[in-house]
């Protein structure tokens, strides 16, 4: 396997878009390649996400945005992994390059449901759940993840306090972020009156509907002497999937998938877990966050709901997690997120996060995961 | 078709039809113990092909609840309403929901369920304790 880098990344600001998909696709991809210093004339393949490209009566996006670039004759596909799409396409971008198919693969994860409303909305994102065994009993997302919640606070005593606590941290980073579909503070008394959508999550636990787009430039270090910017190392990419219905697991309260990535990530990598600066987690609820940072192997079973509110996860905290709002805050244009959050780490280790820039950005975690932890990507990165 | 390879147990249709028709409650049980009523032809746990068709008894306890007041689209005339997580009897879980659920405070973890026909597509359930202290 050759060394292989994310060149360059970019997004659009997470929230409501004027245009189509297609469009705010094209325009990150242009820009994640400028960044780069890569002309589009040079990618050997794209590789895109769009998990609901159905809301905008559209399938098959791939030509139509190599089209828009100038480059028709660039083979396409579009990678479906739910919530964890684009970070399974930037899987396959890497499995590619470094498996020396390609010079330069280009990842696209764009998604536009605002136009949706709350009903038709949730109806579509629980066609990532099992249809008949789990949606057609009642369960939203939210729901799903709601289940999760209250499982683990039963186990471990997980405390309402505790899961505001992670809203507000993230609403603090996103307020630094102007990528961010929701850039304000939220204090924890907001937290604790907001409605309840699935008990115990309430409209603050959730992410947002958004619409976004993020791309990512992937090359083999020797096709780029001179990059344009200061490239990501991609020191492992890994994937792991799990059994469908979260009651169906053996555990209520963590996500196998996420373990197994992770360990093969650090396997392969041959990084230790306390070598990581900051990390980007799949906290599309907030308890989603604290089993993710448990599952990562950051803290043992149970103990992480304390660490957004004793201020460790805190963007100056001993490990800054989600220091560009994560899902909750920057929003979660489903098949745009996993390329986001990849979007943070180049602007963290090129010193371009402004306000929210976290002290140490050389070696950094993303976390992506698809529906209720059916599949899950780790990603582990270095500065050069 | 031998038996090793025989597809095991029943079609989704079936176990729509079960649930929906015939007060049926069709899942399989895997040589490795594993109960469910998810559709599969070899077992998820242990993936080994040995599973034998059941009928499930529906009855057991909240292993995990939710209430929902957003709806999902189709329950959209229910809400609030619980959403539950199973555990059966006889071991192996099954979700289904609870109508008339206001707050989470008229739920606990533990408390005995049975599953009821119903009007509409998916499992409904009926709370068959009405405190943690008659839970047992
Ligand atoms: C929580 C949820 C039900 C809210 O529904 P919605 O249709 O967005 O809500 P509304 O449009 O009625 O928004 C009401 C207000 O709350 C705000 N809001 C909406 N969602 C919010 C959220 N998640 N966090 C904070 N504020 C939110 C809106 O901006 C709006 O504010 P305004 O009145 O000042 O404009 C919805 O966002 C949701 O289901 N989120 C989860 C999405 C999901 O499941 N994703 C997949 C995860 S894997
Ligand atoms: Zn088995």
């Amino acid at each position: 396997m050759r060394e292989t880098w994310v060149a360059g990344a970019a997004m659009n600001r997470f929230g409501k878009m004027a245009e189509t998909g297609r469009e705010a696709g094209a325009r990150v991809a242009l820009e994640a390649l400028d960044r780069a210093g890569v002309e589009p004339k040079r990618l050997g393949l794209t590789i895109v996400s769009n998990a609901f490209g159905i809301a905008e009566h559209q399938a098959h996006v791939g030509p139509l945005l190599n089209t828009a670039l100038g480059i028709p004759e660039v083979p396409s596909f579009t990678v479906e992994s739910a919530c964890s799409s684009s970070s399974a396409a930037l899987h396959e971008a890497f499995v590619h390059v470094a498996g020396g198919f390609s010079e330069a693969v280009l990842v696209v994860g764009f998604e536009k449901l605002s136009h949706l409303d709350t009903l038709a909305a949730t109806s579509y994102f629980a066609t990532g759940a099992d249809y008949t065994f789990e949606s057609q009993n009642g369960a939203t997302f939210p729901g799903l993840y709601a289940t999760i919640a209250n499982a683990h606070s039963q186990k471990y005593g997980t405390t309402p306090e505790q899961l505001g606590a992670v809203a507000v941290k993230n609403h603090a980073n996103g307020a630094r972020n102007p990528h961010a579909h929701f850039q304000k503070e939220i204090s924890l008394a907001t937290y604790l009156a907001s409605p309840m959508v699935a008990s115990p999550l309430r409209l603050y636990d959730c992410c947002p509907f958004s619409d976004g787009a993020a791309a990512v430039v992937v090359v083999a270090r020797e096709a780029l002497p001179r990059p344009a910017a200061e490239p990501l190392v991609i020191r492992a990419s890994a994937r792991a999937g799990d059994i469908g219905d979260i009651h169906d697991r053996e555990s209520l309260t963590s996500l196998s998938a996420t373990r197994r990535a992770a360990d093969a990530a650090f396997q392969r990598a041959g990084i230790e877990r306390r070598e990581v600066q900051f990390l980007e987690v799949h906290d599309c609820f907030t308890i989603a966050e604290i089993v993710a940072l448990e599952d990562l192997g950051f803290f043992p079973a149970g103990a992480a709901a304390k660490a957004g509110a004793d201020g460790t996860t805190a963007r100056d905290g001993r490990l800054p997690v989600n220091p560009s709002g994560g899902l909750k805050a920057k929003g979660h244009p489903v098949s745009a997120s996993g390329a986001a959050q990849v979007v943070e780490v180049f602007e963290q280790m090129n010193a371009l996060a402004g306000t929210r820039q976290v002290p140490h950005a050389e070696v950094a975690l993303t976390h992506n995961v698809g529906a209720t932890g059916s599949s899950c990507s780790v990603h582990l990165f270095s500065r050069r | 078709m031998n038996e090793e390879t025989a597809p095991a147990v029943h079609s989704i249709a079936a176990y729509v039809h079960g649930y929906a028709e015939e007060k049926r409650l069709l899942g399989f049980r895997s040589g490795c113990g594993f109960v469910s009523a998810t559709w599969g032809l070899l077992c998820p746990r242990c993936g080994k092909r040995d599973l034998k068709e059941v009928t499930l008894s529906g009855r057991g306890r909240v292993a995990a609840l939710t209430v929902q007041t957003v709806p999902a689209e189709e329950f959209v005339n229910d809400a609030p309403y619980a959403y539950v997580v199973v555990e059966l009897e006889e071991g192996g879980r099954i979700t289904g929901w609870i109508p008339g659920v206001r707050g989470p405070e008229e739920l606990f973890i533990g408390a005995a369920v049975a599953w009821v026909s119903s009007y509409r597509p998916g499992l409904q359930f009926e709370l068959r304790s009405s405190s943690p202290e008659d839970a047992g």
